[in-house]
């Protein structure tokens, strides 16, 4: 997953508000689930894209 | 039969060789390739084909990436991994690159006592077909202590297979922690622009300096003439030379399989669960092997199938849409959209009768 091709992200939260994962739309129209895991290489894509200016990772439904 | 072991007899004791039971690198013979056997029109950095082998690309052309069956003569290699020029670029820009990369965890070179006066040796071999003569660099980047050290290598005829051997020192001054994070990322450039050129190669482990990853590297990517090849990669601890390094480890399909697995699978065959509402499933899938951390979920695509057997009758649906996922290095938990269900009715399913109906992609790579 590259961060250039992100095109939103939004939170899954639990019912206790706890982030369970993110939902990451690419521009390929592919959606991938990515795990609020530090470890996880696609995880730290998004922390990326989430830091660049104009970015923002949209609260669960 | 005779039995031949490899390694040295001293006061009637035998030591092998071979420190690792398994190889370091993971598909070093590119056999696995779950994601795909050839992509086009590649501009962008990933896993594309061949498991294990990440391409590293920045604006350095376009190629179509291939598990190819062009191998050197009689080494027992049926596969190699391939990359042919489709756009050249003949001008890199400073911060361009091209390069393959294998990355290892880092709990297992816990062998290697990095960061001690015991720091062990490494061994590179690789058989490389490359479409430039002249010098190519192989790099190593540990990053839990942030150091680095390339090996320059020449390639003497162009559009010929070579046997390549690189002699890695022990890093008495480096942090290889022991986690499931990247111990090692071993790359091997075929382009490389001014910001990883402009140094003098970190020939001995230092600190990363980018200027010194991949000085006098040559331009593979200037003609759509060029392809390269890559296979039988492996890593030794220990300090070889061309008589002395072990054998290959040909290890079986389902083996390398089971190994890629820990890192990507494909996976949705099988899974059951329950319907909640009337427009939603919620599936179960287990993974067949432990994956490194959570993997990160996305459905493969279009064009596949989904059936499920529910209330004695077949649900059947193409190209399932995923509302949610969320899983662990285990399994994973999938909602999935559908239309005029019954609420809390158990369901099991499928994908496709055959693998490619696994339309989850699973990636937990480092």
């Amino acid at each position: 997953m590259n961060k250039d091709n992100i095109v939103s992200v939004k939170k899954i939260e639990d019912d206790y508000s706890v982030v369970l994962s993110y939902e990451v739309v690419w521009d390929i129209d592919k959606v991938t689930f990515v795990p609020n895991a530090t470890d996880n290489a696609d995880y730290q894509t998004v922390q990326a894209w989430a830091a660049i200016d104009g970015n923002t990772i949209a609260e669960a439904d | 039969m005779a039995l031949t072991l490899h390694g040295t007899v001293s006061d009637n004791t035998v030591v092998l060789d071979r420190r690792s039971a398994k190889p370091l690198i993971i598909n070093g013979d590119m056999q696995v390739a779950q994601r795909a056997t050839s992509v086009t029109g590649i501009t962008a950095s990933g896993f594309h084909t061949v498991d294990r082998m990440n391409l590293a690309i920045s604006s350095f052309g376009t190629w179509t990436q291939t598990q190819d069956t062009t191998v050197p003569t009689a080494k027992g290699f049926t596969k190699s991994l391939k990359m042919d020029c489709t756009t050249a670029e003949t001008s890199p820009s400073a911060g361009d690159y091209l390069a393959f990369q294998a990355k290892i965890e880092a709990q297992d070179l816990q062998m290697l006592k990095y960061g001690t006066s015991s720091a062990e040796a490494l061994t590179l071999k690789f058989y490389v077909r490359s479409p430039k003569t002249g010098t190519h660099i192989v790099h190593f980047y540990s990053p839990d202590g942030n150091r680095h050290i390339s090996k320059a290598y020449t390639i003497s005829s162009a559009d010929t297979f070579q046997e390549v051997i690189i002699n890695i020192p022990g890093d008495t001054g480096g942090t290889i922690n022991n986690d499931n994070g990247l111990g090692f990322n071993i790359e091997w450039y075929f382009g490389a622009g001014s910001n990883s050129t402009s140094g003098t190669l970190a020939t001995s482990w230092a600190s990363y300096v980018n200027a010194n990853v991949a000085v006098g590297q040559v331009n593979c990517a200037d003609s759509t003439d060029n392809n390269f090849f890559i296979t039988g990669i492996q890593l030794e601890v220990g300090e070889f030379d061309v008589d002395s390094i072990p054998p290959f480890q040909h290890e079986s399909f389902k083996d390398n399989l089971e190994r890629c697995q820990r890192y990507y699978q494909n996976q949705g065959n099988n899974f059951f669960g329950r319907t909640e509402g009337t427009t939603k499933f919620y599936f179960q899938v287990p993974f067949p092997v432990e994956m490194r951390t959570s993997p990160s979920i996305t459905a493969r695509g279009t064009g596949f199938k989904f059936s499920a057997r529910y209330q004695g009758t077949d649900y059947l649906q193409d190209n399932p849409s995923i509302s949610s996922a969320i899983g662990n290095e285990d399994g994973c938990w999938l909602g999935v959209t559908g239309s005029g269900l019954t609420n809390g009715v158990t369901i099991y399913g499928r994908g496709n009768r055959d693998k490619e109906g696994r339309f989850l992609a699973l990636s937990a790579e480092l």
